[in-house]
């Protein structure tokens, strides 16, 4: 029964047979459209916006949002929300913060326990969602109220700077081709989580348990198992975001790690209309944030004022979506 | 007729000189400005001395600030609190967390609870309490605001008296800074966020300044949102240092927004060739300076802040005239005298407390 629903309402995409002109423009929209604002930059600007230090800060800085945006797809991917990413990035930038520059730690084992503390928390989120059999908005949102609470406790609501020079200088000091080596590892993280969703037995799982919970239950994937880990990586991933935001700015301060929820999702659900479209994937997170931030990083040259950078973010976001679903006939949209 | 042409000419020439804004030696005035703010404070009386104690006695206050999840609102209100028990008189703090729903009730608490005064502190805007503030004045409560409106800036109506704080003397301060930082030469980019009221005057004194001081150098000016400070910051000015590699300091008129710049700057390879100097005196600034990170705070101590304060609404009740602006002194920590800011920093270390015997003197305590 449950899955003749699932058929009826959720009908499975067409299978990809042959190369199709519509289908490459498709997949590839975002990424000319991402030139295209390069190239009309670069005409306006040539001098300094078509610098390599123009493309190398563009690149190093924003390989935390990367890294959250390549986090919250994992178990968007296993059709649940993690809204507690951003709250688990604060909390481990806090750790290191408080352990190494209030109680003296050394850097690496500080690091570690703020990997430690991404995957209780991810850990956490599981049991309530798959035990209880709450939603994953709830949980999440609920366990993310309740870190933000704890991040205060321990801070002491202050900032704290003066985070170990060690760090500052692996995340953005030293540089590969002139650019911080933050944006590498951002690179790597989702090189390794395409090669995972595309070519693994795990991975493969996870689209499986995305796409049809009760079809991959019948086909013997142990469903609660694959979820749980989606968010145990997911918070995982998150802290390391948070390892790399301590390294980025020096410091860490209560609150301000918060706002990266919403771009992050913005970028995964645009992403989600490139490389793959239709599907959370990893390199189309990454030239969403690249295409967002490109367009900011324009404007802000060009002395544009605060607001028009939000007007370029939710209307890109919105058209880009919007032409995505032209070219998809209108089909209703399926992340789950 | 050609005499009169020429001397009505000259004399225009000299009127059109006399009215440059460019100051003679800018150098000199830039030097003369911070020198005014590194000497260890002294008190100034704000007014005239008045027996607070029997003034006050039975009176009750209750103050709001915008949110005790802020270290500086903490620091203000423990300063405020210690203040009314040296004269004896009932003071309460409304512990929020930034929420309107808490403010509102906490004036309703004010009135239900019959409080003299209802203090809105720490950067809590009235305007957004309209409604409520008219309703406590009906029922016979005094309205004040400490630490939010620039000396410039007139109160609202439903304010009676005003604790308000010298942002444009920090301004200038900032300019001559860069100023005389730069040699006479500065491209500065300030950093301000015009959501936050005093912060319009006070960007405004700092381009005032600078023009005064140095007419054809560059400024430029990132205004962002409090509430976008976390993803917007870093972006623009890292923007703003490529798009014009020549600027060599920046002014963040709020110090928290340093930890953005900072990144910035590394990131674009700038640190070292641009510096940053900022008002507030936070902890964790200061603690910046030590670490090079930071040239330059302007720190105001919430030891005086909290004691002016108090004072201000003293002579609120005593019918005493309003003060012009808060009794608090602005100093210039940098390296070399950071260390007395304490290690690690705080918000009181540095300042000297000739404020505590300055009041008790005014209030006729001793």
């Amino acid at each position: 029964m449950t899955t003749l629903d699932l058929t009826t309402t959720n009908p499975l995409p067409k299978a990809k047979s042959r190369f199709t002109l519509k289908t490459e423009a498709e997949r590839f929209a975002l990424v000319a459209a991402w030139l295209l604002l390069i190239a009309i930059f670069g005409f306006l600007m040539p001098d300094s916006f078509l610098s390599w230090r123009s493309f190398s800060t563009l690149f190093g800085s924003q390989a935390i949002l990367v890294v959250l945006t390549l986090a919250i797809i994992i178990p968007l991917t296993s059709g649940d929300f993690d809204l507690s990413g951003a709250s688990t990035l604060t909390m481990s930038c806090m750790l290191i913060a408080v352990l190494n520059v209030k109680l003296g730690w050394p850097i690496v084992p500080v690091i570690v326990v703020a990997l430690a503390s991404g995957i209780v928390i991810g850990a956490a989120n599981a049991v309530f969602v798959l035990y209880f059999r709450i939603h994953s908005l709830i949980v999440t949102l609920g366990i993310g109220t309740f870190v933000n609470g704890l991040i205060l406790w321990v801070s002491n609501s202050q900032t704290i700077s003066g985070v170990s020079m060690d760090l500052v200088e692996w995340v953005i000091i030293n540089r590969f081709l002139g650019i911080p080596l933050a944006f590498f590892y951002a690179m790597i993280l989702a090189a390794i989580i395409w090669y995972a969703l595309e070519y693994t037995i795990p991975g493969r799982k996870l689209l499986f348990v995305g796409r049809g919970r009760e079809v991959s239950r019948l086909n013997g994937i142990d469903v609660d198992r694959v979820r749980a880990t989606s968010f145990i990586l997911s918070g995982l991933i998150s802290a390391f975001a948070g390892v790399l935001y301590a390294g980025m700015t020096g410091s860490a301060d209560p609150l301000s790690g918060l706002n990266l929820l919403l771009p992050a999702f913005a970028a995964a659900f645009l992403g989600a209309t490139t490389i793959s479209p239709g599907r959370f994937n990893a390199f189309g997170a990454v030239i969403s944030v690249y295409f967002l931030v490109t367009g900011i990083t324009g404007l802000t040259m060009l002395g544009a004022d605060a607001y028009v950078q939000n007007l370029f973010y939710g209307g890109a976001l919105v058209i880009a979506v919007s032409l995505s679903q032209l070219v998809r006939n209108r089909q209703p949209q399926d992340f789950s | 007729m050609r005499r009169i042409l020429a001397s009505s000419l000259l004399a225009a020439a000299t009127l059109a000189v006399a009215s440059m804004p460019a100051a003679a030696d800018p150098m000199a005035d830039a030097r003369a400005i911070i020198a005014a703010h590194r000497a260890m404070p002294v008190f100034a009386p704000p007014g005239e001395p008045f027996d607070a104690k029997a003034c006050m006695a039975d009176k009750k206050v209750l103050s709001i600030p915008i949110s005790m999840t802020i270290p500086f609102n903490v620091e203000l209100q423990k300063a405020m609190a210690s203040a009314a028990a040296e004269v004896g008189f009932t003071y309460t703090t409304w512990d929020n967390q930034l929420k309107i729903d808490q403010w509102v009730q906490g004036i309703s608490q004010a009135i239900s609870q019959k409080y003299d005064v209802v203090d809105l502190a720490g950067g809590l805007n009235p305007e957004v309490l309209g409604p409520q503030l008219s309703e406590a004045r009906a029922a016979g409560l005094k309205i004040s605001t400490t630490h939010f409106y620039d000396v410039t800036q007139p109160a609202i109506k439903s304010v009676d008296y005003s604790g308000k704080v010298d942002f444009t003397g920090a301004g200038k301060l900032l300019a001559a800074w860069a100023y005389e930082q730069t040699k006479g030469k500065p491209n500065v980019l300030i950093i301000g966020s015009s959501d936050v009221l005093p912060s319009i005057p006070f960007v405004k004194s700092i381009q005032d300044q600078l023009k005064t001081l140095c007419p054809d150098c560059k400024q430029k000016h990132l205004d962002v949102p409090v509430s976008e400070w976390a993803t917007k910051i870093q972006s623009g000015t890292q923007s703003a240092l490529l798009a014009d590699p020549s600027i060599n300091y920046i002014l963040p008129i709020y110090d928290s927004m340093s930890q953005f710049v900072v990144p910035a700057l590394r990131i674009t390879g700038s640190e070292g060739a641009v510096k940053v100097a900022s008002f507030n005196g936070t902890p964790f600034v200061l603690d910046m300076i030590r670490q090079g990170q930071v040239e330059m705070d302007i720190g105001e101590s919430l030891g005086w802040a909290g004691y002016a304060a108090i004072d201000n609404i003293m002579r609120m009740l005593c019918g005493k005239p309003e003060v012009a602006k808060l009794n608090v002194p602005l100093l210039v920590f940098d390296k070399d005298n950071i260390k007395t800011a304490g290690v690690p920093a705080n918000f009181n270390d540095g300042y000297g407390d000739a404020h505590l015997d300055g009041f008790r003197k005014l209030w006729m305590l001793k």
